[in-house]
């Protein structure tokens, strides 16, 4: 049942004589009320029915073509996906399907170069071991070769055992070892007096001529030790014999022979 | 006054242009008819179906241009208005209720809420509402209405007399609040009379225009 003011507010709605506000009241009204709605939907034919009773007024007739128009260039805007399918409408299409394409080429290119790289760098791991492995025989083989010569050397090497002319020094022991082809050698002695500050020992290798060629000077510790490494001053073709000597400080060119402490062959 | 149903009653041959696209041949025989033909042109036109949209143009477009032609006076800016209530119409259709009322009333509606937010725009109100205080906005009883483009000479005759049968008062606040754009406040305002006496006489008068033209519409 619709009473007399909802009568009143829904011949005002469909006049358009309602504000804003209760506009929005009626309607929310009307939508929850089918009984108001069929009356303001037959109250909105009479208004209609009503505003054609105006004088006639033909619209211009360019007007309709205008009209007409502005809606097909809205529906090219709106409507895109139901116009036919030409040239220009396949293109974007087509560039697409090319684009897929070119993607999918590439990808395959790219997988391959992948593979590829994966394979050389496996192969550079396999040449990098075997690198590896050829440098450790070579090591190998470097520090055999090494053993090898240091044994052919020891091999070569002559040894004397130089043994104490002194009477007051009777436990005096000294090795020389000389290497021939290289012309140096290594002397050791141990239990010689300590010497003044002006005196030194001094080494000699006698040759085949029985010629003594300087060798160096050295010291003792205060164990009466000594170790030295030493070479001739000159060439000598063959050790016969090593010899020990006291002299002065910086030692001497000939040997003193009433000097000598230790000698051996 | 009962309206005479005497029209010739052709049935509606719709033929299947395209598929989903309706062309109407034959008009209708009775408002039933007309209603619904005008949903379906706005379903179609929903779907933005340009041939719907041309048929629903070329037979409303005469009412609504002298809708807005009474409204606003000028016939430059009706032509604006017409033109921007189909664009509107186009856009819209597809959310058309026809439980809320129908396709013409709805177009109606349109077209003078347009053409009423122009005059509120240009600040021309007040000398319109003066101007339908003393221009009566119906045709005179020897010119062609509006109406006849719709509905026919005959039955356009009916409504006609159905407003001149108004009382002066009642169809006087009805126009003011139709074709001024005033509402019922400003109504009690311009006519002095109290604002009861305005809901009274538009509700009053509309009422009386439905028993009227029940069976016409």
């Amino acid at each position: 049942m619709i009473d007399e003011r909802m009568e009143e507010q829904a011949a005002l709605h469909v006049l358009g004589a309602l504000s804003e506000a209760e506009s929005r009241e009626f309607t929310q009204a009307m939508t929850a009320n089918p009984e108001l709605r069929e009356f303001v939907a037959r109250l909105s034919a009479v208004t209609a029915a009503m505003s054609g009773a105006v004088p006639k007024v033909e619209p211009p007739p360019q007007l309709r073509a205008k009209v007409l128009s502005q809606v097909a260039s809205a529906q090219k805007i709106v409507s895109l996906p139901e116009r036919k399918f030409g040239l220009v409408s396949w293109l974007p299409w087509a560039l697409a399907t090319c684009l897929a394409i070119l993607l999918i080429v590439l990808f395959a290119q790219d997988m391959r170069f992948r593979q590829t790289v994966g394979d050389q760098a496996e192969q550079i791991d396999k040449l990098n071991q075997l690198a590896q492995s050829l440098q450790s025989a070579t090591n190998e083989l470097r520090r055999t070769v090494l053993a090898l010569q240091e044994t052919n050397r020891l091999v070569n090497l002559r040894v004397a055992m130089l043994n104490s002319l002194v009477a007051d020094a009777p436990k005096t022991v000294a090795v020389s070892l000389w290497d021939n082809e290289h012309q140096d050698g290594v002397f050791v002695a141990e239990n010689l007096k300590a010497l003044p500050s002006d005196r030194d020992y001094e080494l000699w290798v006698i040759d085949e001529n029985q010629t003594p060629v300087a060798a160096g000077v050295f010291q003792v510790d205060a164990n009466g030790k000594i170790r030295m490494e030493f070479k001739p001053a000159r060439l000598i073709k063959t050790a016969g014999m090593f010899a020990v000597t006291e002299e002065a400080k910086g030692g001497v060119a000939s040997p003193t022979m009433k000097n000598m402490v230790l000698a051996g062959n | 006054m009962r309206a005479q149903t005497d029209f010739v009653r052709v049935l509606p041959i719709f033929v299947l242009k395209t598929a989903g696209s309706y062309s109407f041949l034959t008009k209708p025989v009775n408002e039933q008819d007309t209603r619904n033909r005008d949903i379906a042109l706005l379903r179609h036109i929903g779907a933005r179906d340009r041939d719907a949209f041309a048929e629903f143009y070329d037979k409303y477009s005469t009412l609504l241009f002298s809708i807005a032609s009474k409204i606003l006076n000028d016939a430059a800016e009706a032509e604006d208005v017409l033109q921007e209530t189909f664009m509107q119409i186009w856009e819209k259709a597809g959310n058309f209720d026809p439980n809320l009322g129908q396709p013409l009333g709805w177009a109606v509606t349109m077209v003078r809420n347009r053409a009423i937010d122009r005059i509120r725009a240009s600040q021309r109100r007040n000398l319109l509402t003066e101007e339908a205080g003393v221009e009566f906005a119906l045709a005179a009883k020897s010119s062609e209405t509006a109406n006849e483009t719709v509905t026919g000479h005959e039955k356009a005759k009916l409504i006609h007399a159905a407003m001149v049968d108004l009382p002066a008062e009642q169809r006087r606040a009805i126009e003011l609040a139709f074709f001024a754009g005033l509402t019922q406040n400003e109504i009690s305002d311009k006519l002095q009379e109290p604002l009861g006496t305005i809901k009274a006489r538009i509700r009053r008068g509309l009422l009386k225009l439905r028993d009227q033209l029940e069976g016409l519409l």
